[in-house]
């Protein structure tokens, strides 16, 4: 993975984990914000550059109304100051409190804990139904393999040797 | 043969990924095709078997049955372009997702593999021209895909929860419930087609069509990307890409663009190309869809189970695609819903009492892909009757759930409130709307290279060849004149596979 959090974005998401997550969460805000990194990586460059520059704004926002930077403000303030984006006069303050609340909850749940405690246990359930897939079907998917690699030509007159 | 031998295992040696390509490279070869989802592996497959040097150049990378685990963040990231984050700009934005892997976005998809409806095909006859698009005379391609991609019809011990509660409302509203029909062997409901089906039974590009070519002699690149199509006068002479730092050029007698409805417009202006009748990258229709979260007393647990078992097609002549049950895995449902904080803690301890249903609007109106420094940006404004007509089937869908024995409903807008009754839903959404409100998706885009008979009007022929170009196909859904109503997938493969014959009967022309 080649992105890392520049440091404004790093705080300000370390911040938001208390007003985004659900308390039950508040201890994963390090595996949370780490899951992030991994999904600004995978967006274009120009993007990541953009979401830096949103990060920026939003902890710098925060100075006129509060008197100091959003990842410094206290649990009520910061969830405040977070509601007013999400309420803001703009669509671009509407749409980055947006995002961050998608994103951040992508994360959240992302994290094994959180799965287990929704009842999400998808892995062994894959495994199961894996293993009864190959058990019973072997048959019908083996025929499929077969037809899979069986000539069967689309013009079965047509010869390669017309080509010049 | 052991089972599963197609798609687990060593990597095939006629597929290269970037791990192989350590310099600058140069290939030759009869036939490259830029994309391998559904439409470039077909046309890969049968162009392969029929004799000819085929090169399939693919973007992301390769990954086998065995690479598709639970971690559905790592999944996005590796299968989706943009991590799944590509947006449509407009009010309101529009996510799509499309894939980016060897296999394209059919490993992505729900698998839904419909023959695109005879009215359908009425209608674009008549906006294209194109008299031979008929259903008897589309048939053989159908059929010829629908048994190397194996769509079939559910076993019924695979359908979940979900999807059982989503037939009972519709039954009780007495609306007409279809069987889906998937390309599958035996799925077992697993319900992660959404991100690479682990258990191989969905019989995605990757398995069915790409095993097939290389069993051919077809040679797979993965991990390059495509700059441009090179050219000698007006004919089209190969390709030029990169592989991480290393250059690649493909020379070849035919070149066939099949990046997908955004990004083969984009790749046609990044080579300079143009059409006269200016709809390259316009026309862009993309099937917007909406979703809805119902909460159910009873255990649903729809991630056991298999994908979108059933449609509801009660209303799709007026515009409402279907509706279907959607289940997603709680990262996704969480990041779906407005909730934050304790609330969203709340909301997601019903989670496997959840049904996730969505609807797919059959669009009137078009947006369009333009290039900014050098990558495809869309641009689609959702229309105000397009809204009104998502609109009344929410209001539909909310009566079906409800007659389901929902308890509650959560819809798909910003500060949307929750809804306890079908009289609720009537009350709410009988107001006025505004498009920019909406929470929208899509995952079919297409039109931005539309085909047709007066080059004036279109930008390919019927056969997907652009016009005043020489040896260039395009095969995917940017060739599709207007929304398919259906899923997209079959209809592209099976024109794939069309154009493929039509290469295969004109050699000389193409390959000559």
């Amino acid at each position: 993975m080649s992105y890392q959090h520049p440091k404004t974005t790093q705080r300000v998401l370390e911040s938001l984990v208390p007003v985004i997550c659900p308390p039950e969460a508040h201890h994963l805000g390090a595996a949370i914000v780490a899951d992030m990194a991994a999904q600004f990586d995978s967006v274009p460059a120009i993007l990541q550059r953009a979401l830096a520059a949103g990060f920026l704004a939003y902890d710098l926002g925060a100075i006129p109304r509060h008197g100091r930077r959003a990842h410094k403000l206290g649990p009520v303030q910061a969830e405040a100051y977070f509601s007013s984006w999400e309420h803001g006069i703009t669509p671009l303050h509407r749409e980055f409190a947006a995002r961050m609340t998608s994103l951040m909850s992508l994360a959240c749940y992302e994290q094994p804990e959180m799965m287990e405690r929704v009842g999400y246990r998808v892995g062994p359930w894959i495994e199961q139904v894996t293993k009864k897939r190959l058990a019973v079907f072997s048959d019908d998917i083996k025929k499929q393999q077969a037809q899979l690699l069986a000539p069967d030509p689309l013009r079965p007159a047509a010869k390669k040797k017309e080509v010049a | 043969m052991a089972v599963a031998a197609l798609h687990e295992g060593a990597r095939p040696n006629n597929v290269f990924t970037r791990h192989d390509i350590h310099n600058d490279t140069v290939l030759d070869c009869d036939v490259v095709i830029v994309g391998s989802g559904a439409g470039g592996s077909p046309v890969a497959a049968e162009l392969a078997e029929a004799g000819y040097d085929v090169v399939v150049l693919e973007e992301g990378s390769y990954y086998q049955t065995r690479d598709f685990t639970a971690n559905t963040s790592q999944m996005v990231r590796q299968l989706y372009r943009d991590g799944g984050a590509s947006l449509a700009i407009g009010n309101p934005p529009i996510m799509f997702q499309e894939g980016r892997a060897v296999g394209g976005s059919t490993v992505i998809n729900g698998g839904m593999s419909w023959r695109t409806p005879d009215n359908i095909l009425a209608r674009w006859r008549e906006e294209t021209g194109a008299d031979d698009l008929t259903p008897d005379l589309l048939a053989p391609y159908y059929e010829r895909v629908e048994k190397r991609i194996h769509a079939a019809p559910m076993d019924k011990e695979a359908i979940g929860n979900d999807n059982w509660l989503l037939k009972k409302g519709a039954d009780a509203k007495g609306w007409e419930t279809i069987g889906n029909i998937r390309n599958q062997v035996h799925c077992v409901g697993s319900n992660r087609c959404a991100f690479g089906c682990p258990t191989g039974a969905k019989q995605s590009a990757l398995v069915s069509y790409i095993p097939r070519a290389l069993h051919f002699g077809a040679r797979v690149y993965a991990d390059v990307r495509v700059n441009r199509i090179t050219f000698h006068g007006k004919r089209a002479t190969g390709v030029i890409g990169k592989c991480g730092t290393h250059n690649v050029v493909v020379r070849a007698k035919l070149v066939v663009a099949s990046c997908g409805a955004i990004h083969t417009p984009a790749l046609l202006a990044r080579s300079g190309l143009k059409s006269r009748s200016g709809l390259l990258g316009g026309n862009l229709s993309l099937h917007p869809n909406v979703k809805v979260v119902a909460i159910f007393e009873e255990d649903v647990t729809g991630w056991q189970g298999a994908h979108q078992a059933f449609q509801v097609r009660e209303f799709v002549e007026s515009g409402l695609g279907c509706f279907a049950a959607v289940n997603l895995p709680p990262s996704v449902v969480a990041m779906s819903v407005p909730h934050r904080g304790k609330q969203l803690g709340v909301l997601m301890e019903q989670y496997n009492h959840m049904v996730v249903a969505g609807l797919l609007c059959e669009d009137t109106t078009t947006g369009h892909v333009k290039v900014i420094n050098g990558r495809p940006q869309a641009f689609y404004q959702l229309s105000e009757h397009d809204a009104a007509n998502m609109q009344r089937g929410l209001v539909l869908l909310a009566e079906l759930l409800f007659a389901a024995g929902a308890k509650k409903l959560l819809l798909p807008f910003h500060d949307a409130k929750e809804l306890h009754s079908a009289d609720d839903a009537h009350r709410f959404l009988d107001r006025p709307i505004p498009p920019k409100g909406w929470e929208v998706v899509t995952v079919h885009m297409m039109g931005t290279a539309k085909m047709g008979t007066d080059r004036t009007t279109s930008v390919t022929d019927s056969f997907g060849f652009m016009h005043d170009v020489d040896r260039l196909l395009i095969s995917d859904a940017s060739v599709f004149p207007s929304p398919c109503r259906v899923n997209p997938m079959e209809t592209i493969m099976a024109l794939a596979t069309r154009s493929a014959g039509h290469i295969i009967d004109n050699s000389r022309r193409y390959l000559g």
